[in-house]
């Protein structure tokens, strides 16, 4: 028996042209599952500075939100969560049985309502940054 | 039925449960997010002001069950990612123990943190 | 006399002897398919309208062919070819060493599960006319180790559907016929048309991962006994213990790519829900 021939996870991503509705929800799903739970364990050393008196709080918290860079990552913060929500309340459905045969449109409709949502909260976040 | 084994040894336990704290996450991130974003503003935050909310009894419920619920979400999502990816053997063994680990420090110390934001302890 | 080869477009000249006249004739009807097949085989000439096809190859054997390669065929169109028929053509009349797997030509056998064109279909079911494009481009499915050419290693797919046991189990044999009732067939009626193809395995990312993962296509071939009612009580939970594992249903993702690709149209991700949410009632009875 000569060798067979693995052609390897490389020739996956270059086909992402090809990928379906279903296989992209699984990819951002993931991808914004990793982001939130790094977030979480970042945001609890953040919030754990309260341990060290009301003033190193408050001045952690006020500087960082000072800086350019991280008002525009909370609004990706807030995209990837919204994503993830309304994805997941699609999964939801999918799990219960309901609307199988419309799950490709519940995902691009999951796509754009995330957009509009982030869109619409820009300028609440980024009041008074720049 | 005596040769049935514990529910944890089936995978619908962990399933089910991933699935009923995705449902109550779905609402308290979104109100979490409402509350710091739009009812607040975060770049206004103050210990003091976290004190006021933390203090109270019902709000500081929510917030630990929050944390424990997304600390099981996602520390299960993450290791339900890697088995996916073809994760096994010790490697896996090892790999559930350090997210059980993680997730429970996080959980002690959120929990503390949230206790001391309260003026509690 | 002249043994020389005349052209196709010149006519032979009538020699005064009938047997030379005979043979020259049939020399020149033979140079003149073997020239038809020369320009058949190039690119600039059309009889007719062609279709590109672009082959993967690969044969350990073959120094030519260790590195994986494309090779092109244009092959004559006729109206309702199919990816096989072309296929069929490129390695009757241009490689012979093409190798590739097929039977039936009907959908049935499910020897013929391909990557056509960035999809897994079956070759025989694809109509060369339904693809977009000019070329169309033939590929081993993914995720498989390639033997040669266009043939995978299939014996990892076999092992998951042995490890459900696909087969009738009953300890309770009537009298009689074992009648199964219409809405009980109804229900596990598409189940029941898989054709073991692997186009489904195939496409499922978390199969391409997780090597132990079951996959659709065993996963539904359990729902297809577990759900049929002549089977009694003690073989189902039996068969959703196989199921109920971490490599089991639980692995899926709902990427609903199976279910995209079947090419017998088979739910593949709603059964595999309905046997989700069955473990879920059956081990919430023991609590």
């Amino acid at each position: 028996m000569s060798q067979s021939y693995n052609r390897g996870l490389i020739e996956d991503f270059g086909r992402w042209r090809e990928f379906t509705a279903g296989m992209w929800a699984w990819i951002f799903h993931k991808f914004t599952g990793w982001v939130l739970i790094g977030y979480l364990f970042t945001h609890i050393a953040v919030l754990s500075t309260a341990l060290s008196g009301s003033e190193a709080y408050t001045t952690t918290i006020q500087s960082l939100e000072q800086i350019p860079v991280v008002r525009v990552l909370e609004v990706g913060l807030l995209a990837v969560a919204v994503f993830h929500i309304l994805n997941g309340i699609r999964l939801l459905f999918i799990d219960l049985g309901v609307g199988l045969e419309s799950q490709d449109k519940s995902f691009y409709a999951a796509l754009i309502v995330t957009a509009i949502i982030v869109v619409a909260s820009v300028p609440t976040f980024l009041a008074g940054a720049f | 039925m005596a040769e049935r084994y514990s529910s944890f040894q089936s995978g619908s336990a962990t399933w089910l449960l991933q699935r009923v704290t995705a449902a109550f996450l779905v609402v308290t991130l979104a109100f979490h997010f409402l509350m710091l974003h739009f009812l607040n503003e975060a770049s206004q935050i103050t210990f003091a002001g976290t004190q006021f909310r933390m203090a109270q009894v019902g709000y500081f419920v929510t917030m630990g069950l929050f944390l424990v619920t997304a600390a099981f979400h996602g520390v299960n999502g993450v290791y339900n990612a890697l088995i996916n990816q073809g994760l096994e053997g010790t490697q896996k063994t090892a790999v559930k123990w350090v997210l059980i680990v993680a997730g429970v420090a996080l959980v002690a110390q959120g929990l503390y943190v949230a206790l001391v934001m309260g003026g509690y302890i | 006399m002249s043994t020389q080869i005349p052209e196709s477009e010149t006519e032979s000249q009538p020699e005064t002897d009938s047997e030379s006249e005979a043979q020259q004739r049939r020399l020149a009807e033979k140079a003149a398919r073997k020239e038809r097949a020369a320009t058949e085989a190039s690119a600039d000439t059309t009889a007719g309208p062609t279709v590109e096809l672009r082959v993967f190859r690969y044969d350990p054997d073959v120094a030519e062919k260790q590195e994986p390669r494309f090779d092109t065929f244009n092959v004559p169109f006729e109206k309702g070819m199919t990816v096989l028929d072309a296929l069929i053509y490129a390695r009757d009349h241009f490689d012979s060493t093409l190798t590739f797997r097929h039977s039936c030509r009907q959908a049935v056998c499910g020897s013929d599960a391909l990557f056509i064109n960035g999809r897994q279909r079956l070759g025989c079911q694809t109509q060369i006319s339904d693809l977009h494009g000019d070329v169309v481009r033939v590929e081993p499915l993914p995720h498989r180790e390639v033997e040669k050419d266009l043939v995978v290693d299939m014996e990892h797919f076999y092992e998951q559907m042995e490890a459900v046991e696909p087969y009738f189990q009953s300890d309770e044999i009537p009298e009689g016929e074992q009648l199964q009732s219409r809405e009980n067939h109804e229900k596990i009626k598409t189940s029941t048309r898989c054709i073991w193809c692997a186009a489904c395995m195939s496409s499922c990312n978390i199969a391409a991962g997780d090597n132990q993962y079951l996959g659709p296509a065993a996963i539904n071939k359990a729902y297809r006994f577990y759900m049929d009612e002549r089977e009694e009580e003690a073989v189902q939970r039996h068969r959703l213990k196989v199921l109920d594992q971490e490599h089991g249903v639980w692995r899926c993702q709902t990427q609903f790519s199976c279910t995209n690709v079947c090419p017998k149209d088979i739910p593949l991700t709603e059964h595999i829900q309905e046997l989700k949410r069955e473990a879920v009632k059956q081990n919430l009875k023991f609590w």
